[in-house]
């Protein structure tokens, strides 16, 4: 069992914590573990319940599907202060569409994700904050998303000309 | 009056007084890189010319096959550890380029060159420099990174960002942990990873959002796919970094590399000649317009 | 009269079949004449070797694609507007090999060492030669020469021409080329009834006046010629806002015009080849079947063709749309930025030798028009 103060001194490196009140950090600190997973340690596959929301602290976590025929496709790593796992924050996906490993040593901590739920239901400031942040992360995975999407690595293909 | 950007490194080149009339070179090694893509060292074959062939990282040759044509290739050289050698990588995907892969050692090619305009590293002294390239793009800053090594206390935090699409398309993997141990934080990523890859999967420019950067005294470095340098620029004027100190590499189809048979244009600039470096400033207006 | 008194800046009348032994001279000092021929119902810059080789009598009527000629019964010689050609075939030939190659145990390049032409360019008009002036500053410039133009132009001898019946396609006044010639030139010629005025703009043009048989120009032909000169100026009628192209191409890059064009120009490349100020080109390098020779090629190329910006990964220009903006916006705008000098001359051959009869100076004052709004 990690001490308390671990947690509350790795979280206070965060930059989006270091925004936060006093009383919305403490709420964070109690919701949240430290964890330390090895490199190939496994937080979550495609399917599980979503239970955590995560961020990395050290070290570096790859998302990945899987796709018939061609296995786990790690499609982003998630490094320091980096979010995964945010859907289970955001309404309406109810498992993890994704899977999430560890590939090198690394320290995660680990936010209680229905707590969190909750407090942002209770407390519309800090679920403002929160979604602002979140909505953030998702926007720059878009960003991306969409880079990987347009392949701008492949070979020439045929253009038609006029 | 040229629109010259940048000042042109001192012209030690083979150009003869002859209209494009190549000098021969000898292929003295080939080096097989990621699939279609190989490196050629080559070697004049007069004395003459090797001695006073300069060029500066950043410019670029025209490589003649024989009977096929020619193809702007960037050198890739370091000036000092192979000295003599001009070091070209070559993607084999047009005519020319896929005969220069048939080619074998010993065999002879034309050069022209250098042409173009060079990486500034004067005027970056002192700054903090992140390169950003990604596939075939870093071969045109290979040279620069040498010598970023060699006069590393010139310079402040060194980055290098690389992308590629697997890992199997990584460019110059063996040089990796060189440019490292020489105080360089090298950020490899591929837009898909398999079980092996432990580096990062996603693309250049997320490394924006995990590290911060000194608006004021930060110099950017890009080439590759112009998607890819197009969102670097994006992150690194959102980031308040000047146009002037972001430096692009652009590419356009060349024939003479001379700033002569008008190919190359784009806007009121020649890319063999004004370029193919450009700081971003000069761009504004230009870079953006599509089809352009 | 003793030519020993004429000097640069000189004005002589000469009877009009003194012409012919102006040529002659020239033959003898060893230039090829090239000049004006009727051929194919049209006027084509050809070898010329005699007057009798001009069309005389010959007037033309231009507008969008439209060139026709008139036949007066007159002895005039000049009176035409020039037709599709222009004097750029002779100092940037549309195709020349640059080097050839043999293959023994290695290969073997041999330049095309052919020495250049002297050329005697007959007839020159006002725009034309400030086309060739614009060439210049395109072909000889610091930081590149292109050794084959110099050769040819150092050595070139023009006969300049005052045009007295300009066409309706003609914008020379607009771009500041003419109608009337105002230097550079060896000899200049304004035709009058009998005879032409010839001012004289060299030592070589004064040296070939030796042993003719000139007056020197009375105030009375003189005024002939101004006034036919004045009264050609007035008589052009179209014209093209010159305010700030380049400003103007900066901001219109988006403009709607651009896919309204694009909807009639084919990219037939008509424009760029007649131009005569349009100067790009390609390099070929072919081998034979068995690929033991090899020759390399230059030869005249457009912004309109459609492989023209191929790059690895595609096209940067692949539809009309976009050649038809490179064209114009280069041609009216990023050309003086490149080059310190206006690329177009107003010689109107772009409109009358579009098939789909585009015109320019429309193109222009739609975007201007378009802009304002």
């Amino acid at each position: 069992m990690i001490p308390e103060e671990d947690i509350q001194s790795a979280l206070q490196k965060v930059p989006w914590f270091k925004t936060l009140t006093q009383e919305h950090f403490n709420k964070m600190v109690t919701l949240s573990h430290l964890r330390h997973a090895k490199a190939g340690d496994i937080f979550f596959r495609e399917g599980d319940k979503q239970d955590f929301v995560y961020i990395v602290l050290k070290g570096r976590v790859a998302l990945d599907i899987f796709v018939p025929h061609h296995g786990k496709v790690r499609f982003y790593t998630a490094e320091p202060f980096d979010v995964f796992g945010w859907s289970s924050v955001t309404p309406g996906i109810y498992q993890r569409t994704a899977g999430a490993g560890a590939v090198l040593d690394s320290t995660v901590a680990c936010i209680d994700a229905e707590g969190l739920r909750q407090f942002a239901e209770t407390d519309h400031d800090f679920g403002y904050l929160l979604m602002r942040r979140l909505s953030n992360v998702v926007a720059s995975r878009l960003m991306v998303t969409r880079l990987q999407l347009i392949d701008m690595f492949a070979g020439p293909v045929e253009t038609k000309n006029e | 009056m040229t629109t010259t950007i940048l000042d042109l490194p001192s012209q030690n080149s083979v150009n003869s007084k002859k209209l494009l009339f190549p000098a021969w070179a000898e292929i003295v090694q080939i080096i097989p890189e990621a699939e279609g893509v190989s490196t050629l060292h080559l070697r004049f074959i007069e004395p003459e010319v090797r001695e006073r062939y300069r060029f500066e990282p950043g410019q670029f040759n025209m490589i003649y096959i024989p009977g096929y044509g020619e193809a702007a290739i960037s050198l890739s050289s370091d000036i000092e550890t192979s000295p003599g050698v001009l070091v070209h990588t070559i993607r084999h995907v047009g005519n020319v380029t896929r005969a220069a892969a048939r080619l074998k050692m010993g065999d002879m090619v034309g050069v022209r060159g250098p042409f173009g305009t060079a990486w500034p590293l004067k005027s970056i002294e002192g700054m903090d420099v992140v390169i950003a390239c990604g596939g075939i793009g870093l071969p045109p800053l290979r040279g620069v990174i040498y010598q970023i090594i060699r006069n590393r206390a010139k310079f402040g935090k060194v980055t290098l960002l690389y992308g590629a699409r697997t890992p199997s398309d990584l460019m110059y993997p063996k040089e990796y942990e060189t440019w490292k141990s020489a105080n360089i934080e090298m950020s490899v990523t591929v837009d898909r990873g398999d079980d092996q890859w432990t580096g990062r999967v996603g693309v250049v420019p997320m490394w924006f959002y995990h590290f911060r950067v000194d608006s004021h005294n930060t110099a950017i470095l890009t080439c590759g796919p112009e998607i890819m340098m197009r969102f670097v620029i994006y992150e690194a004027l959102a980031r308040r970094i000047s146009p002037e100190h972001i430096f692009v590499s652009l590419e356009r189809n060349m024939k003479c590399g001379q700033g002569a048979c008008g190919h190359c244009q784009q806007g009121p600039y020649f890319i063999c000649k004004d370029g193919p470096i450009f700081p971003f400033s000069a761009l504004q207006g230009i870079f953006n317009v599509e089809e352009y | 009269m003793n030519e020993r008194t004429l000097s640069i800046g000189s004005t002589i009348t000469l009877p009009k079949p003194e012409l012919d032994l102006l040529m002659t001279d020239l033959h003898q000092r060893g230039y090829k004449t090239v000049g004006p021929v009727l051929r194919d119902e049209s006027i084509v810059y050809s070898d010329l070797d005699e007057m009798r080789e001009l069309p005389r009598g010959i007037l033309t009527e231009q507008s969008p694609a439209s060139y026709r000629l008139i036949q007066t019964n007159k002895e005039r010689y000049f009176d035409f507007i020039p037709g599709s050609q222009s004097w750029k075939q002779f100092l940037f030939p549309p195709r020349e090999t640059l080097f050839t190659g043999m293959k023994g145990e290695t290969w073997h390049l041999e330049e095309n060492d052919e020495p250049a032409l002297h050329y005697a360019l007959i007839g020159v008009r006002a725009c034309e030669l400030a086309a060739i002036h614009v060439q210049d500053k395109v072909f000889m410039r610091d930081d590149f020469t292109d050794p084959k133009y110099r050769s040819i132009r150092e050595n070139l001898f023009i006969l300049a021409v005052n045009c007295l019946h300009p066409n309706a396609t003609c914008f020379c006044r607009s771009m500041g080329t003419g109608p009337k010639h105002s230097s550079d030139f060896d000899l200049c010629l304004t035709e009058l009834e009998d005879t032409f005025l010839v001012q004289i703009g060299s030592d070589l043009g004064r040296s070939l006046l030796e042993g003719k048989r000139f007056d020197l120009a009375s105030a009375f032909a003189q005024n002939q010629a101004n006034e036919a000169m004045d009264q050609a100026a007035a008589s052009i009628v179209r014209t093209l806002d010159t305010s700030d192209l380049a400003g103007l191409f900066t901001t219109a890059l988006e403009s709607n015009r651009w896919s309204e064009v694009a909807k009639r120009c084919l990219s037939c490349a008509n424009c760029t080849q007649v131009c005569p100020t349009c100067f790009c080109w390609d390099v070929t390098d072919q081998m034979d079947l068995l690929g033991k020779s090899t020759r390399r090629e230059r030869i005249w190329d457009s912004c309109f063709n459609p492989n023209y910006s191929y790059v690895v990964g595609g096209n940067t220009r692949p539809n009309i749309r976009s050649r038809y903006r490179q064209w114009l916006t280069h041609k009216l705008g990023t050309w003086s930025k490149q080059f310190g000098v206006q690329g177009c001359v107003g010689c109107g051959r772009c409109i009358s030798w579009c098939p789909a009869g585009i015109d320019l100076t429309e193109e222009v004052a739609a975007i201007r028009a378009e802009v304002k709004e």
